[in-house]
């Protein structure tokens, strides 16, 4: 059997800190942050880092992929309805059509997928890191977000003193989901006013949530469930189709921004 | 029955169902009211160009969030909202499952009219695939209509397919499914034929009763009808309104036939 090479603790240590940071200082500064790394917030990820740009997502667990890994009732079957099924060939991700115009995927391989695309494309992540607040430039746009390490945001405040930094960006995506941080964050700041997400109704959910997908103040863009929830529309069952698309036109949007 | 004399009818395309044969209804109404004219127009914003803003406002501002509120118009609807409708008026969408107040509606709507139209004798249907409800006083909550009627009218094709019930066993079965989280949809081949659907070919027939409700909604102040086989039948039940639009033996009751002919 072939020998690993011959490498301390030290050097195995000096690796992780040399290139966590001089990532993080590279991207303290970016194109666009997107905040949430579920099925939206990688796929606008993905297509703006294709299109060149500079892309830091950045996701409060250890693990990125948000609600894709598992479909309804923690069943790891995922569905798509037409037309998103256009991305899984994209992507190249397995999948059959059970009845006209709904496919089934798996969980995993759909997910684990769409993550290495993001990936390829050039996508950064601040994972295990939560957001913590807007940073706010002239006439209240959005200019960068202030994060902190999840951990921090786990301990009772009276035992940690740790204070959060700020990256910036001109552009910001919240793909928090149902939670709609971002936006709820402006909320508390009087900017904004959402409306919370209204029944479930699967059939018209992933057209709206697609048609909302956009610039809800000047410099943030909401993209995937965050969209139901500022625009009160209605809540989503366990489809991921307009996921995807609201990714893909989130990254529209946000590319017209950065011109 | 006392009745009104009509001086025309007007139906505007406020983006219907594609499903819907517009068209049609001009026909039909001749055939059945002889010489009062009939006008279909496209989007009724035509007309107000500069004040596309404005109405796009007024739409985002009446959305029934919460089915047990009663809305009061915001003032500051969201921007994203606001770019929504306007791509809606703009025709740049026929997106629909936003819940509109149906009496709101009918104000911007009525809006829309010119006023030289703006006359007793003028039947105004405004065709559309807006999702709109009215507030129930008895219940303290919002119902989902299939037409609201008065000077403006306003049909909606979801309303056809959302707003009278399915049969009970459908939704018995629709929360099992969603229990296990089976796609609903599935359901449709089961229950095929006993409601109308989005794509159903038979929206359009169907439709040709809703129209003359409001026709006779102008003229006598009543468009219902309490004869279950007459088209002027008020449906709550989507199996009412298959027999009273499609599967009667009579098209009007003989009270309303005898109205339609004068």
């Amino acid at each position: 059997m072939e020998k690993f090479s011959p490498v301390g603790e030290k050097e195995v240590t000096r690796a992780i800190v040399t290139e966590f940071a001089k990532q993080f200082d590279e991207y303290v500064e970016s194109d666009c942050i997107i905040i949430g790394a579920g099925p939206s917030g990688l796929m606008a990820g993905r297509n703006l880092s294709r299109a060149g740009k500079k892309v830091l997502i950045v996701e409060r667990n250890n693990y990125i992929g948000g609600g894709f890994w598992i479909g309804g009732y923690l069943m790891n079957k995922v569905t798509i309805r037409h037309p998103a099924e256009r991305v899984l060939d994209e992507l190249g991700i397995p999948y059959k059509e059970v009845t006209e115009g709904l496919f089934v995927s798996d969980g995993p391989h759909a997910c684990s997928k769409l993550i290495a695309s993001a990936c390829d494309a050039g996508v950064k992540f601040a994972n295990m890191t939560v957001f913590d607040d807007l940073v706010l430039k002239e006439g209240g746009r959005v200019c960068g977000v202030v994060i902190n390490f999840t951990p921090v945001s786990a301990l009772p405040r009276e035992i940690t003193c740790v204070d959060p930094v700020a990256i910036e960006s001109p552009v910001v995506i919240d793909a928090t989901g149902h939670d709609a941080q971002v936006v709820r964050k402006l909320e508390e700041r009087g900017l904004i006013k959402t409306n919370g997400f209204g029944a479930m109704w699967v059939e018209r959910s992933e057209d709206l949530v697609v048609e909302h997908t956009g610039e809800v103040h000047p410099g943030l863009i909401v993209a995937g469930m965050a969209v139901t929830t500022t625009y009160g529309l209605p809540r989503m069952g366990p489809t991921f189709g307009a996921m995807l698309l609201s990714g893909e036109v989130a990254a529209k949007v946000a590319l017209q921004n950065l011109k | 029955m006392k009745s009104r004399r009509l001086e025309k009818i007007i139906l505007y395309d406020e983006g219907v169902s594609d499903k819907l044969h517009v068209g049609e209804f001009a026909e039909y109404l001749q055939g059945k009211l002889g010489e009062v004219p009939v006008e279909l127009r496209e989007t009724p914003f035509a007309l107000y160009p500069d004040k596309i803003s404005d109405f796009a406002k007024k739409l985002a501002s009446i959305k029934v969030q919460d089915v047990q509120r009663k809305i009061v118009p915001q003032n500051s609807p969201l921007y994203g909202e606001i770019q929504f409708e306007k791509r809606r008026i703009q025709g740049g969408t026929k997106g629909f499952g936003i819940i509109y107040d149906g009496l709101h509606l009918q104000k911007i709507f009525s809006e829309l009219i010119p006023k030289m139209e703006h006359s007793l004798g003028f039947v105004h249907i405004f065709l559309t695939n807006r999702l709109f409800a009215t507030w129930g006083e008895s219940d303290k909550r919002y119902h989902l209509r299939t037409s609201v009627y008065g000077i403006c009218s306003i049909i909606s094709t979801t309303g056809l397919v959302e707003a009278p019930a399915r049969p009970k066993e459908y939704y018995l079965l629709k929360s099992q499914y969603e229990m296990l989280g089976r796609n609903p949809s599935e359901l449709k081949d089961r229950f095929k034929g006993r409601f109308i659907d989005y794509d159903d070919e038979r929206l359009t027939e169907v439709t040709k009763g809703y129209v003359m409700q409001a026709v006779c909604y102008t003229l006598t102040g009543n468009p219902f009808c309490e004869d279950r086989g007459c088209r002027l039948y008020n449906a709550h039940w989507q199996e009412e309104l298959i027999f009273a639009q499609l599967e009667s033996e009579y098209e009007f009751c003989p009270r309303h036939s005898e109205l339609l002919c004068k």
